[in-house]
């Protein structure tokens, strides 16, 4: 089997949480994420801005098998539903990968990390925040 | 009938042609421009790979694969992609190479992207591919156009792709059944053009239509730069004005006009 190349990041064009973050910031955090988890970062690919599109996300999970996992800006990038999620989380750990998440410092390295990611995009669904 | 037009017959012409097929390639407005940009390109890439500056910078760029492996190409890319952002000359001469078309497609109020960028894809090299896209769709301005320029010559698989317009809006409308943009690609395939053009000629597109490029089949590597113009007073998307895009060409009357206050003080 050839050598697998290192993480790809994955950004977005579409707010998140009502906020917005450049996507030069965006790479600029995964980036030092990934420096400072000492995995290899790879020029990140830019999810559509139009509502509800996954697309770019499904051709990162083709190209799992290439790589050494996937470094999201934010785990909230990930789809709403959780049957979707769950699905992903299959495939990359399936694939001998690993999915992290930049801003909220979590990644799933084995099925026993599935829990803590969906408890924060649970609490978050469910939580509202004092403005 | 009028005997006199408001556009000069050539420019009527570049602007039909862009409407039609979404993108007009010309000679470079200024060929000594484009070539300080190559030769700077290829001293960045002899200095990151340790050799002699050489006096055939083309050479240098279309061989680059015989010296550099898939692995350090990013390596490779960014120390010239830099190098060349870090010339105060470079965005002005970028510029240039194709004002004459950016006035007549856009207008002559402009801004322009703050980093020009590179692309380098080595023969039969699969690690740096640009998968079918609108800029669009990741966040540019409808109103946007890209200038794009190859440092090389540029043919079939060596180029970059686009599809006309003339089906742009039905494969659109299919997007949404699909699952990835590689079934993207298969589905819009059949309707593709491959732009071509010898070193020496400057292409500005219409990044709403969907393009990309594919594993590079032919024998030599293909070096092109990318950037975006706007006018500035049309709308923007994800990438901002500032952040992301700096003006180039603030007119006198715009600047009068976005200072102008009325007389106040009325109190009847």
């Amino acid at each position: 089997m050839a050598e697998r190349a290192g993480h790809r990041g994955y950004i977005g064009a579409r707010p998140l949480n009502g906020s917005r973050t450049p996507q030069h910031v965006q790479n600029i955090v995964i980036r030092d994420y990934a420096r400072r988890k000492n995995l290899q970062y790879l020029l990140s690919a830019v999810e559509h801005v139009m509502p509800g599109s996954y697309m770019i996300l499904e051709d990162l999970l083709d190209e799992l098998p290439r790589l050494r996992g996937i470094v999201c800006y934010s785990i909230f990038m990930l789809p709403p539903d959780e049957n979707r999620r769950r699905e992903i989380y299959d495939r990359v750990l399936r694939e001998g990968c690993d999915l992290h998440a930049a801003v909220e410092e979590i990644a799933i390295t084995s099925k026993d990390d599935i829990r803590a990611v969906e408890d924060v995009l649970l609490v978050n669904k469910y939580a509202t925040i004092l403005s | 009938m009028i005997d006199t037009a408001f556009q000069q017959p050539d420019e009527q012409a570049v602007a039909d042609r862009f409407v039609k097929d979404g993108f007009v390639t010309a000679p470079a407005d200024d060929r000594v421009g484009l070539d300080r940009i190559q030769r700077r390109a290829a001293e960045l890439a002899a200095d990151y790979l340790r050799l002699p500056h050489s006096n055939e910078p083309q050479e240098l760029l279309e061989t680059i694969h015989s010296r550099v492996s898939p692995d350090d190409l990013n390596g490779l890319r960014m120390h010239v992609i830099t190098g060349l952002n870090a010339e105060p000359w470079l965005r002005p001469t970028y510029f240039r190479l194709a004002r004459s078309t950016i006035e007549t497609i856009v207008g002559n109020e402009l801004c322009m992207q703050r980093r020009v960028n590179l692309s380098i894809q080595l023969p039969a090299d699969d690690s740096s591919l640009l998968a079918t896209h609108s800029d669009v769709w990741s966040g540019d301005s409808p109103f946007e156009v890209v200038v794009w320029v190859p440092l090389v010559d540029v043919f079939r698989t060596k180029s970059m792709y686009l599809l006309p317009p003339s089906v742009n809006g039905e494969m659109q409308d299919r997007m949404a059944s699909l699952r990835s943009a590689e079934e993207l690609y298969k589905t819009i395939k059949p309707h593709l053009v491959w732009c071509e053009m010898p070193y020496g000629h400057v292409m500005v597109f219409n990044q709403t239509l969907m393009h990309g490029n594919r594993v590079n089949e032919e024998k030599g590597t293909r070096w092109s730069m990318n950037c975006r113009f706007k006018s500035i007073m049309s709308p923007y998307a994800d990438k901002r004005f500032g952040e992301f895009f700096e003006p180039i060409s603030l007119r006198p009357a715009t600047r009068i006009g976005m200072q102008y206050k009325l007389p106040g003080g009325f109190h009847g």
